[in-house]
């Protein structure tokens, strides 16, 4: 009997410590969201949700493990290379900019105390680019894709590691981040979670959905339905129409911010991009 | 979406009525029954227009608000003003729609199965 009550005072602890989230921070929400993926696909270990919906589906996998022998996105890292060496007008280049480029996946996205907004790598670009007199570079694909995706290669193996600093601005982007992942919106009122959490793993017309943790890893990706490289941003804004909602613009505070949440999730995680998608 | 009752419904619409008799009473313009079709579109487009934006002010839009509103618009120009204002109508109902919705996400949290 005693027993009994012990346990059951247990438990109820547990309870209440599940259910006081008030003083939970990005920590726990990492805690909580890698958790999540861990125990929906048993035996997927964390690393390997860097390669999204193959992580998890053998048959897809097998058609993708033959594209990558021929990479489609391996031109552009040539293209790319050649863009990061060629110099500015003013005889500058990225290096200058960049001083520990090209391989700087990993340092973003990342708080930019000064200017109170969270940097993404391409907002990073054009304004170095801006700053030598070049013109800033469209956002979606294009020469930007190109050029990422050289940084990307030259990224492999480092890990995500997002930085959620202890400054209220930022921890407000944090915030403003999860709650648009977390947010039902559009005519079909889903979410992202709806979609990437609750159904991960599950069929959706010809996909299946990949799961959320990861999906950051492999960008800027070569998707079979483009034909051709496309950004992070871009991505963002097919799911957002997928759901009958306005898409916000690239590199808008809406999805620098949600690149910062869904960024952080995925720490631990190796960059393996570019990445090659159907 | 709250359900009414018929009676309610019933009830609201005579408010409405009323009210619009009184909006009408005091702008001393023509009686809204009177109205031209082209005005009752141009009135609901203006409203549809409104909602839109009061959508996007939560980030609440959907993607096919604009759509509709320039698809009226090209149908006003073209003096079908019955499809031009069934369509602004759409508008106006997602306007709203997105701006509920947004509301109502405002303090979301972890779902359920996430705990
Ligand atoms: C209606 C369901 C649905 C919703 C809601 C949705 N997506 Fe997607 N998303 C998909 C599908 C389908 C794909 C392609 C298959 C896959 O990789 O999941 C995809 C792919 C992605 C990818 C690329 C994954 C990869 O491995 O390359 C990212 C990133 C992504 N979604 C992010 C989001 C974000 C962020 C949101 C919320 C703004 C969101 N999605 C909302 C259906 C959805």
């Amino acid at each position: 009997m005693l027993k009994r009550i012990i346990t059951l005072a247990g438990t109820l602890g547990l309870c209440l410590s599940l259910a006081t989230p008030a003083q939970a921070g990005p920590k726990e929400d990492l805690a909580r969201f890698q958790h999540f993926y861990l125990k929906r696909f048993p035996g997927v270990p964390l690393k390997e949700f860097a390669n999204g919906v193959y992580a998890i589906d053998k048959v897809s996998r097998e058609n993708w493990e033959a594209i990558e022998e021929f990479p489609p996105y391996e031109p552009y890292v040539e293209e790319g290379k050649e863009m990061w060496n060629t110099p500015f007008k003013d005889g500058k280049g990225y290096k200058d900019c960049f001083p520990d480029g090209p391989a700087i996946k990993a340092d973003y996205p990342r708080w930019d105390a000064a200017s109170k907004r969270v940097l993404t790598l391409e907002l990073a670009i054009n304004e170095c680019r801006q700053a030598h007199g070049e013109k800033p570079l469209k956002y979606k694909k294009g020469p930007i894709a190109i050029l990422t995706a050289y940084i990307a290669w030259e990224s492999r193996g480092k890990p995500t590691h997002v930085v959620i600093p202890d400054d209220p601005d930022a921890r407000a982007a944090y915030e403003r981040g999860k709650r648009f992942w977390l947010a039902r919106r559009g005519q079909l009122n889903f979410s992202c979670a709806t979609c990437h959490a609750q159904n991960a793993g599950k069929h959706i017309r010809a996909d299946i959905l990949s799961p959320a943790l990861g999906h950051t890893t492999h960008f800027p990706v070569y998707r079979s339905k483009w034909g051709e490289l496309g950004t992070l941003h871009r991505r963002f804004t097919g799911c957002n129409k997928q759901v009958r909602a306005k898409p916000f613009k690239p590199q808008s505070e809406q999805y620098r911010d949600l690149e910062y949440f869904l960024t952080y999730m995925s720490n631990g995680i190796p960059l393996n991009g570019p990445g090659a998608r159907k | 979406m709250n359900q009414e009752s018929p009676k309610m419904k019933t009830l609201s619409l005579f408010r409405a009525a009323g009210l619009a008799l009184v909006l009408t009473g005091l702008a001393n313009g023509p009686a809204l029954a009177g109205d031209s079709a082209q005005a009752q579109y141009e009135d609901m487009y203006q409203q549809a227009k409104a909602a839109q934006k009061r959508a996007a002010s939560v980030e609440g839009e959907w993607r096919d608000i604009g759509k509709f509103l320039k698809k009226a618009q090209a149908l006003a120009k073209k003096g079908d003003y019955e499809a031009a204002f069934k369509l602004a109508r759409k508008a106006y109902i997602q306007g709203k729609l997105g701006y509920t919705q947004a509301l109502s996400q405002q303090k979301v949290d972890w779902p359920s199965y996430f705990k």
